[in-house]
């Protein structure tokens, strides 16, 4: 049974209008905002016919919503599943269109295209822009290098276009304008920035090929919504009765297009709760997502502005340690622009017979580590950490958090070579990728059926694990030894009366155990190649049902198989190898896709104690942890717009320290605007621009990161690549203060 | 509805009203009523009557909308004891049209435009009319910059100009009206309404085509049928002669050109039964008018009605009446008994899903003694995937599957593949790249006993294709120790058919186009090589059906192709490989109606399943949230309302339209799904669809707002 708190109780007495909540981590927003759906259906404010629209940012905070809801609602003896319903905003826009596809002029069956297809044609025009306008890289390399005869720059130069022309691409559709009108607004300049001819013409490469697809992609779904919506007034007209009632949460990170694509749904009269922190506002960068749309709608006319100040999630120490940062920021700004980008209120404890008590403090478990790591000693640093910890720990959870995948993936295989139990949390999900990892070696096998490496690799992926769990881990290795030495594959798959591999093993006094592993994986692989000729969805079908057996597994692979028979129909001539490609891309994580497996739908800490969960800070949210580590906090991952700070988005290839992608942005949002001074500004203008705002954002990172720690909380950070970092500023003052407080204290 | 899909017309009787019509002749006779209310039964009590009394069979006409709904009709001149029943014309309005267009080519020839009355004319089939689009329309898009604002992969673009052909003629629309038509409807941004103006541009193109090379797409031989022939002297006569007796069923699924002729044609039969459904116009998006037909009753001397269903329990009755107050949100009667013939189960996964359906399919034949072929399996959309699953899951329980649907794009058929490796290989002027893996493939599938394994290694050394000369190796060259590997055995047989390819080439001459015929190809090479014992294709039914197939449409595409092809740039041969694996050629073919075993459990889109016409026991209706239950088949440059005769040319599309239009579609779904349905329905209802989406589709929210006021059953 919830029992709200005082401030709780102040929201969900809502009924009618327009709220909005600034909510501090870990108020129990979630909880609030679910309980408040519940009540609204209950108490019958919306008719049969109708339906409360929650709207939140992640895919995983998804199903944490509906599972609370149906909770509540199922308490109150109705039937879950009706009246309510939760999307995200890409979900919410999916809604919208595949209703009336008609009105963007979509046929029924229209294709998305998911981030990598996506980054895969505007890769492919971007490449093809370069090498049509040499003369482009030579204007924005440093004097002092030659872009043409240096192999990794010229690899990096070709990263870097593409960020720019893909980010200039997603603030075009953000704006609703199509590659025409750019053109006919460009055409009217007498110079036309490099920059801008660049992701103009990109732009216009990147929707011819979509057209001729047939696809969107997931930034289309939501301009094409905005304009379903404000095309056909009866429809909008039937989709604000159905949503009586729009709940939003983390509306911190509302974008533009969000904005108005609520605001049109619950018109001038309609019921609408925003609900966010300002200060965990960390999708901004070259987006136009903004707290800015929050706070202005908490000081909107006929707005009740509420606040959600108490938590219960973290020790009163990792609270005032919070709290500091966000009165350092107000009182003693490093950079006059940065003040207020953590705003008010303070995080308060719960209060005194709360149900949800704050843990007990404890100072102690705390570690502001000054000690200067170069990259790599600080990951060995956080490995010997929790092998000390984690013994005896084991009921208790534990997060490693970083900045960016590529930190993690590296802590994970550092924890994994030390026989740590390891969940991620990055970009695809580890039971996705070992499901695609799975099915890529089995299709490996059949593309190349005489290598005994790949059908070695092949009973690795499929038995090593049982091999640990069941402890066979001597056959395992035995069987393993074997199958790298078979010679001639078909002697073993496909033997004859006169060459069979498999009997002479039994000849040579290999061990039952081992003889029966071989005849499971030669059974198997058999199957598998009978099956080899069908059409690549259904031998992955075919392949899945073998393997698996948990129907979250299945369904995965069911998606996988539509994924790849999606690829088939994009490239009708594909062979096995292209879509082995495509799996691999899975498999190394350069292709995101939403898995149906737990850690994809809802991640809960608490399922995995003992164990070592290493998520960038961009996913943690939302999430807590008794003990976090939170790395790499240096002036490079977190800078403070000082002279002597480092920035991700300036390369060192690029003249003048110049951050270009920040330069292409600026020069396209003046121009959409109309701003001619904005479209001549001098080079360099939009970069210092750019530091600040990457500076707000990485501080309110900063903040997300310490507020999940319940108890414990380690804090480090290294000296980069170049080993030139810094401790980060916010670090530093941190680490001051507590020094103070522990001297006071003592 | 055919009472008689399990019964021959002699292990029944006509029912009371059923005899009231048959006594009814010499006139002409409307007969109405919902779907299971015995009207096909009645009409084929009907045709029965017709044949005793000595009614010459040659007179008679049975005019169908689709062909898969004269499937009673056959079965019943199927039956040994009417042996002259072949002579009855069982035919389509554009089956019909194509005849008589044969029969008086030279009456009509020239008035209808065509520029070389004095050569045959050629009838496209839809992928034929599909190539020639290609022609027309890519060098638009290439070069003029056509169909910029559309997001619509080339092969649909293609089928939604002809669909709007299809519907000027089927429809009564002047050609050049369809553009203006769609873009006055149009209300969302005007930046689309170029589209129309393109698709209209090339449609008319297209009709010039035609005309210019005798080619005749469906189009243009209603249009021509309509238009020339029916109103020719000669041909009146022609049919008026020859037919005096006539069945015309399911009118409401038919296109208003045909009940036009009807309505002309009516007064001069002798006897004359049409047949009207008032639950169906399952083909509306097709151009079927289900209020067109109807107005044929004012022209029929007579009309009888069929109220009572012969199928349906009354707790399915109950059901079929609360659904639909419940999709028209009216308030709602329930009686619990219902709850007796629905049983609602979710589940999150598909997979999930797919387990219990066959468990629960499996559990009604071996508990329940229901037979196989009185379940029917349905969803709006049917994925490969899906299908591929449920069948595979129902052969394992040994439950007796089939699906009705297209077959396999030629493409997607190994045998296919297989057999076109080969002609690429044969034909080196060609110049159609062949991978190591095509060769793979291929020698899997035609050298019976050999395994990938050593297929991979013999297609590693026998076929380089970076080689200039793109013959295959011979096994006699290979050194012995790789020899031994892939066995004397298959090296045999792989040498038989390496020689039978290299005489062939021996024997043709590349300069001359006949010797590259692609079908003789086939064919030697599959009666010569592959269907002899120890070759892949020996006594495999599967593989000779497609090569029969492929043979048939190589041929289709020469005959149609041969008098428009510039022979000077590729062989016609090259320009059909191309064409398939662009997939603008599919070659689907739907399984002939008389392979149908019906004792079988049946996996059908809902809508292919009605048009089947055949009531069954249980049914399992998958994914009830799926918007596809609901919508209408969105296609950007075309519109089967707007295209319709109902449509007032002033009006703009809206959500109104929409809606309505939406909810009518859907109440005539289910009820007809219902009124086909004599025990029970299983609902299904999924968390998350094959994409990963939840979808709450009008169907689930309106069968949810009825199981709220039922007991649970105890599977919910």
């Amino acid at each position: 049974m919830f029992r709200p708190r005082p401030h709780q109780r102040a929201v969900l007495e809502y009924r009618s209008g327009k709220m909005g909540i600034s909510a501090v981590p870990g108020s129990g927003k979630t909880h609030t905002l679910s309980y408040l759906a519940a009540r609204l259906i209950q108490e019958g404010y919306v008719a049969e016919d109708q339906e409360v629209l929650i709207v939140t940012l992640v895919n995983s905070a998804v199903d944490n919503f509906s599972s609370r809801i149906a909770g509540f609602v199922q308490e109150f003896g109705m039937l879950p599943g009706t009246n309510y319903r939760v999307r995200t905003l890409h979900g919410l826009a999916h809604d919208i269109v595949r209703e009336r596809p008609d009105l963007v002029g979509l046929s029924t069956q229209f294709e998305i295209l998911d981030e990598r297809d996506s980054y895969r044609i505007i890769e492919n025009a971007t490449v093809n822009w370069l090498h049509s306008n040499p003369d482009f890289i030579l204007e924005f390399t440093k004097p002092d290098i030659d872009p043409f005869q240096n192999g990794k720059i010229r690899d990096k130069w070709k990263e870097l276009a593409i960020n720019i022309t893909a980010s200039f691409i997603r603030l075009c559709k953000d704006y609703q304008t199509t590659p025409e009108q750019i053109r006919e607004k460009l055409d009217s300049l007498k110079f036309i920035h490099p920059l801008l001819q660049m992701g103009a013409d990109v732009y216009a490469d990147y929707q011819r090929a979509l057209r001729f697809r047939g696809a969107l992609d997931f930034d289309d779904l939501i301009r094409l919504a905005l304009d379903a919506l404000l095309t056909d007034a009866n429809y909008l007209q039937r989709l604000r009765y159905r949503w009586p009632y729009i709940l939003e949460d983390e509306a911190q990170d509302s974008s533009r297009l969000q904005e108005l694509i609520l605001r049109t749904l619950v018109g001038e009269s309609g019921n609408w709760v925003r609900v966010g922190d300002p200060n965990q506002a960390i999708y901004e960068t070259f987006t136009t997502a903004s707290p800015e749309f929050l706070r202005n709608f908490l000081k909107e006319n006929g707005v009740q502005a509420k606040t959600l100040p108490n938590s219960g999630r973290s020790t009163h120490s990792i609270i005032r340690l919070a709290n500091y940062l966000i009165w350092w920021n107000n009182e003693h700004p490093v950079h006059e622009e940065l003040r207020g980008v953590l705003s008010l209120p303070y995080i308060e404890p719960a209060p005194p017979g709360d149900p949800q008590p704050n843990p007990p403090d404890q100072p102690e478990g705390i570690y502001l580590i000054d000690r200067k790591y170069d990259s790599n000693k600080e990951i060995h640093a956080i490995v010997q950490s929790l092998r000390k910890w984690l013994p005896n720990n084991q009921d208790k959870t534990v997060a490693v958090l970083v900045p960016r995948n590529e930190r993690g993936a590296k802590v994970v295989e550092a924890l994994r070579q030390n026989g740590i139990e390891v969940v991620e949390l990055l970009q695809s999900t580890q039971s996705t990728r070992t499901i695609a990892e799975i099915l890529c070696n089995v299709l490996r096998v059949l593309s190349d059926p005489l290598s005994p490496r790949l059908l070695e690799e092949l009973y690795q992926t499929l038995r090593s694990r049982e091999a640990k769990r069941l402890d066979f881990t001597d056959t395992y290795n035995k069987v393993k030894s074997l199958l790298q030495h078979c010679e001639r594959v078909e002697d073993y798959l496909a033997p004859t009366p006169e060459r069979n591999w498999l009997e002479q093993q039994k000849k040579q006094g290999n061990p039952d155990e081992v003889i029966s592993e071989l005849v499971w994986l030669q059974q198997s692989v058999r199957r598998w190649q009978a099956a080899a000729l069908l059409p690549i969805d259904q031998l992955v079908l075919t392949i899945a049902q073998d393997l698996f057996t948990a129907h979250n597994d299945l369904a995965l692979a069911h998606k996988l198989a539509l994924v790849l028979e999606h690829a088939r129909m994009i490239n009708p001539l594909g062979q096995l190898n292209d879509f082995i490609a495509e799996l691999d891309s899975i498999v190394k994580r350069q292709r995101k896709i939403i898995g149906f497996s737990d850690d994809d739908t809802g991640f809960d800490p608490d399922q995995h104690k003992g164990k070592v969960v290493v998520a960038t800070i961009h996913k943690a949210k939302g999430l807590e942890w008794d003990r976090v580590y939170l790395m790499s906090v240096n002036n490079y991952d977190f800078p403070s717009a000082q002279p002597y700070d480092n920035y991700y988005a300036e390369k060192y290839f690029i003249r003048d320290e110049l951050n270009l992608e920040a330069e292409a942005l600026f020069r396209l949002r003046a121009l959409l605007q109309n701003d001619l001074p904005g479209i001549f500004i001098e080079d360099g203008y939009a970069t210092q621009r750019a530091r600040v705002d990457y500076s707000a954002e990485r501080l309110r990172l900063f903040y997300v990161g310490i507020t999940r720690a319940r108890s414990e909380l380690v804090i480090t950070w290294n000296t980069g690549q170049h080993e030139s970092n810094q401790p980060a500023l916010p670090l530093v003052v941190l680490r001051s203060f507590w020094e103070q407080q522990n001297v006071s204290s003592s | 509805m055919n009472q008689m899909a399990h019964l021959s017309i002699n292990q029944i009787s006509p029912t009371e009203n059923q005899q009231a019509v048959l006594e009814s002749f010499d006139k002409t006779l409307f007969l109405e009523g919902p779907s299971g209310s015995g009207k096909t039964t009645t009409a084929l009590f009907y045709l029965h009557s017709l044949l005793e009394q000595g009614v010459p069979p040659e007179k008679i006409l049975i005019l169908v909308p689709q062909r898969t709904l004269a499937t009673s009709y056959y079965n019943l001149l199927r039956e040994p004891y009417l042996p002259a029943s072949v002579a009855i014309s069982i035919v389509t309005i554009s089956g019909l049209a194509q005849r008589m267009i044969d029969l008086f080519w030279p009456l009509i020839a020239q008035n209808a435009g065509f520029a070389h009355p004095n050569h045959l004319p050629i009838f496209l089939t839809l992928e034929t009319a599909q190539y020639y689009m290609t022609r027309i329309v890519d060098p638009l898009i290439e070069h003029e910059g056509y169909f910029e604002s559309v997001n619509l992969d080339r092969n649909r673009l293609y089928s939604q100009i002809l669909d709007n052909l299809n519907k000027s003629a089927a429809v009564g629309i002047p050609l050049i009206e369809i553009g203006e038509r769609l873009k006055k409807a149009w209300g969302g941004k005007p930046s689309q309404l170029v589209v129309y103006d393109q698709m209209q541009d090339c449609a008319i193109r297209f009709r010039r085509f035609c005309l210019q090379n005798n080619l005749l797409d469906f189009s243009l031989q209603i249009s021509i049928f309509c238009n020339y022939l029916w109103s020719s002297f000669l041909c009146r006569q022609f049919l008026l002669n020859r037919f005096q007796f006539l069945i015309y069923d399911n009118i409401e699924e038919d296109v208003p050109v045909a009940h036009d002729l009807i309505r002309d044609w009516l007064p001069h039969f002798r006897n004359a039964l049409l047949i009207y459904d008032t639950d169906g116009g399952y083909r509306s998006f097709l151009g079927a008018d289900p209020e067109e037909g109807h107005t044929l009753q004012s022209v029929c001397q007579e009309t009888m009605h069929l109220d009572q269903t012969l199928v349906t329990s009354p707790e399915l009755r109950i059901f079929n009446e609360v659904l639909v107050q419940s999709i028209q949100h009216r308030s709602l009667i329930i009686h619990p008994s219902i709850r007796q013939c629905l049983t609602s189960r979710y589940h999150r996964y598909i997979p999930e899903m797919i387990e219990d359906v066959c468990q629960q399919v499996n559990r009604l034949i071996t508990e329940g003694g229901v037979s196989p072929g009185e379940i029917v399996i349905v969803a709006p959309y049917i994925s490969d995937a899906l299908r591929f699953l449920l069948i595979n899951r129902m052969e394992q329980l040994q439950i007796p599957v089939r699906s009705h649907r297209p077959s396999r794009n030629l493409r997607d058929e190994p045998a296919t593949q297989c057999l076109l490796t080969w002609a690429k290989l044969a034909h080196p002027h060609w110049n159609m790249p062949v991978t190591r893996l095509d060769v793979r493939n291929a020698l899997v599938q035609s050298i019976a006993g050999l395994d990938l394994t050593r297929a991979e290694l013999l297609s590693q050394i026998v076929h380089r294709p970076g080689k200039q000369t793109r013959e295959l190796g011979s096994f006699d060259l290979i050194k012995p120790d790789m020899q031994q590997r892939i066995t004397y055995f298959v090296g045999e047989r792989y040498e038989h058919l390496r020689r039978w390819i290299t005489n062939y080439q021996s024997n043709n001459n590349p300069q001359n186009e006949d010797n590259s015929c692609l079908e003789v190809f086939l064919s030697r090479l599959f009666g010569e090589v592959l269907s002899h014992p120890g070759f892949g294709f020996y006594r495999n039914f599967d593989a000779a059906k497609t090569c029969t197939e492929l043979i048939e449409s190589v041929q289709k595409f020469r005959r149609v192709v041969s008098n428009t092809h510039d022979n000077s740039q590729h062989s016609i041969a090259v320009e059909y490989l191309r064409m398939i694996e662009k997939g603008v050629l599919a070659a689907q073919y739907l399984q002939s109606w008389q392979e149908i075993n019906e004792e079988t459990v049946l996996i059908a889109p809902a809508y292919t399943y009605l048009m089947l016409n055949r009531p069954v026991q249980y049914q399992f209706w998958l994914d009830i949230g799926s918007l596809g239950w609901w919508e209408r088949l969105n296609q950007p440059l075309t519109h089967p309302y707007v295209l319709s005769r109902r449509w007032d040319e002033n009006d703009v599309w809206d959500d109104v339209h929409e809606q309505q239009t939406n909810q009518t579609a859907m109440i005539r779904l289910v009820s007809g799904l219902i009124h086909r349905c004599q025990k029970g329905i299983f609902l299904y209802i999924l968390g998350v669809n094959e994409q990963g989406n939840e979808q709450r589709g009008q169907l689930l929210l309106a069968i949810q707002s009825i199981l709220r006021h039922l007991p649970p059953n105890e599977e919910v």
